[in-house]
């Protein structure tokens, strides 16, 4: 999403008397009708997806991994996990262990005590579905009934790079031609390795930085989850720090006043993301609070699990191969 | 707008759509005229259809790089003829780069404009045979088929490719359909497709809600075909705003020559004329035939001029006579 897109010039009071004909909503392709026919594959969707919820109120979806209760979910949606229920079929489990996460696929792990779910059944054995084909993901739900919402894959498998380029994460000013540190975000690589206030900031990756205009040039290098040595000099001592560099926007966030008119007609797109090693992509506009569930095929078979909705019109799900190893590692690492 | 009776528009497009009809019939999917799919055949029915009509479709489809922006359109010729939306090409005589999903970027310029339903027509400039698509010329689409619409959503991305989503014409006006193929920016002027993959519409515009995407339907282009083959200007809004007469800019100053002409003495830096290569020193003789005396009777031959319009301007340069064609800025 590189170019700046002409964006539509968007509806506000156009209910003009003309003579229209409407289809009746349930025909529409995603009215109660047309997902009717996605009956058999709803029934899959009922056991193996779990909706996660805080109080009442739903946060996220989530895959079940195993039968005896793993469960993988979107991270950044679910926060600390305080406080939240998990449902899979029509049993509830409050306060689910939270195991581990993952941050570059933004993926938490949960666990349930359970011994007879029915996990989802990856399809391993073919290559990324191709556009067009049908899938299926969790719609608005009720406590006890999953429903689908359907759509199809729409475009090419691929990585999804951080938005926004990588960033040190420090603010700094410029005195007599050194570079001082005056803030460091609290998100980001420079934070965990420990950069403090005040810090001057000599060196990175061995190369002088006389100026803020040098320091980005050797930053604008690099690539997000890269690591830059930086040389610091900290109450007149000389220190080294491996330093890893994150994505603008997860380390500052989303700019509200710099929202790009497409994010204004995206209505509740999720706030991480980008920054997924691979992703699949179909056309189910899944909420925000949706996200994290399986996207299913026609015959009931795993094809990803939904990591984020991107825009009104794209929304990304891990594939499944990527999705089988990431949950091998982690439930491995529990164990 | 008129609230024409419908079966009056539907007579009056009939008339004239039969004037058209000269391609033999892909046969109307059967899926289409049942209310909704009831089982699994049904399904794949849809997903076959889809499925061996994507990659001509795809390959047609094309995304318009402004610079400052993109939209997409569909190419419609071997000779690459596009459609697109009007507030798309913003106008009549615009250069652009088109760019197919394979990454080839070819040079283009926008001919007509309907500015009052959103239609435009573009052509690629370079020397070329180009994959195409059929447009539904029958006029066929009803309320309820099932349809598909590409575009380069959010600018062009060689990775992901173009972007396709499914849906159904949920509802269909006389100069709009919509459909529940979910639409964001760098759409617009895309394709919308029905199942046997021929084009029914172009993305024109959408609501707040996901369900509102709209479509100007394929028959406004046909009636206005000649139009836009002419690069006319139709319609005053609300899609393209039409060039105003007297903003053209130039960007010289002149000075009368005793032996007819003006004299060029000055030349504006980034100027229109700067850049097609006017010098101070030429000798400016005709304006689009024109013989030119007096200052003020130049100004007066500008002023009936627009920003983008063409100019040819017959200089004497070092003795010799040339003629300069250029395009007109913007006061």
């Amino acid at each position: 999403m590189n170019a700046k897109s002409i964006a539509f010039i968007v509806l506000l009071a156009t209910r003009m008397a003309t003579a229209a004909q409407t289809l009746e909503t349930t025909y529409r392709t995603n009215g109660a009708t047309v997902q009717a026919t996605f009956e058999s594959v709803r029934a899959v969707l009922q056991d193996c997806s779990a909706v996660i919820q805080r109080g009442r109120t739903e946060i996220a979806y989530g895959t079940v991994m195993s039968a005896d209760g793993f469960i993988l979910t979107k991270a950044s949606e679910i926060g600390d996990g305080n406080g939240i229920t998990v449902t899979v079929g029509e049993k509830v489990y409050p306060d689910p262990e939270l195991v581990s996460t993952d941050p570059t696929w933004d993926v938490t792990l949960l666990k349930i005590p359970a011994s007879d779910l029915k996990p989802v059944s990856l399809a391993l054995d073919q290559p990324d579905p191709a556009r067009g084909t049908w899938v299926i993901a969790n719609g608005a739900t009720t406590r006890i009934h999953r429903r689908v919402q359907i759509g199809i894959i729409a475009a090419t498998a691929r990585e999804i790079p951080h938005e926004g380029g990588p960033v040190l994460g420090v603010a700094f000013e410029e005195k007599s031609k050194k570079l001082v540190v005056t803030q460091v975000a609290e998100k980001s690589g420079a934070a965990t390795a420990g950069v403090e206030k005040d810090d001057v900031l000599l060196r990175a990756d061995g190369e002088e930085i006389a100026s803020a205009e040098v320091l980005g040039d050797i930053i604008g290098k690099h690539h997000v989850g890269d690591q830059v040595t930086l040389t610091v000099e900290r109450a007149g001592k000389t220190m080294e720090m491996k330093i890893e560099l994150k994505g603008r926007v997860d380390v500052f966030g989303d700019n509200p006043d710099e929202m790009s008119r497409n994010d204004m007609m995206s209505g509740r797109f999720s706030e991480r993301r980008s920054g997924f090693p691979r992703v699949i992509q179909h056309d189910i506009i899944a909420d925000r609070q949706r996200i994290g569930g399986p996207v299913l095929d026609l015959d009931g078979r795993c094809l990803g699990m939904n990591i984020a909705r991107a825009n009104r019109a794209e929304t990304f799900a891990i594939p499944a191969s990527d999705l089988k190893s990431l949950a091998d590692r982690l439930i491995s690492q529990a164990k | 707008m008129t609230d024409y009776s419908s079966g009056l528009l539907l007579g009056a497009f009939t008339g004239l759509l039969l004037l058209f009809s000269t391609q033999a019939e892909a046969a109307r999917p059967y899926i289409d005229d049942k209310k909704a799919p009831e089982n699994r055949h049904d399904l794949e029915v849809i997903q076959k259809h889809l499925m061996d009509t994507l990659p001509a479709a795809r390959k047609a489809t094309v995304c318009i790089d402004l610079g400052d922006g993109s939209g997409s359109g569909v190419v419609v010729s071997p000779e690459g003829l596009i459609l697109t939306a009007a507030h798309v090409t913003g106008g009549v005589g615009k250069e652009f780069t088109v760019i197919f999903e394979d990454g080839k970027k070819v040079k283009a310029e926008s001919m007509g404009v309907i500015s009052t339903t959103d239609c435009a027509m573009a052509r690629i400039t370079e020397h070329g045979t180009w994959p195409y698509v059929e447009i539904d010329r029958d006029d066929s689409s009803k309320l309820g088929d099932w349809v598909y619409s590409l575009g380069h959503s959010g600018g062009f991305d060689k990775e992901r490719g173009v972007n396709v989503r499914l849906g159904r014409l949920v509802q269909v006006k006389d100069s709009t359909v919509q459909s529940d193929c979910s639409l964001i920016g760098g759409d617009s002027g895309g394709p919308l497709f029905d199942l046997n993959g021929k084009l029914i519409g172009i993305h024109s515009r959408v609501g707040q809600r996901t369900q509102e995407n709209m479509h100007v339907p394929v028959r406004e282009f046909l009636k206005n075909w000649d139009a836009l083959q002419k690069s006319e200007f139709v319609g005053d809004g609300p899609f393209a705003k039409r060039p105003e007469k007297g903003k053209g800019f130039l960007g010289i100053g002149t000075e009368p020559r005793a032996e007819g002409g003006l004299s060029v003495h000055k030349v504006g830096r980034e100027s229109p004329a700067e850049k097609a290569g006017l010098k101070a020193g030429d000798v400016l003789l005709k304006m689009d035939g024109v013989d030119l005396k007096t200052k003020e009777q130049f100004q007066d031959l500008l002023k009936e001029k627009a920003p983008d319009d063409r100019v040819a301007l017959e200089l004497l340069r070092e003795g010799k006579t040339e003629t300069l064609t250029l395009r007109l800025g913007e006061r």
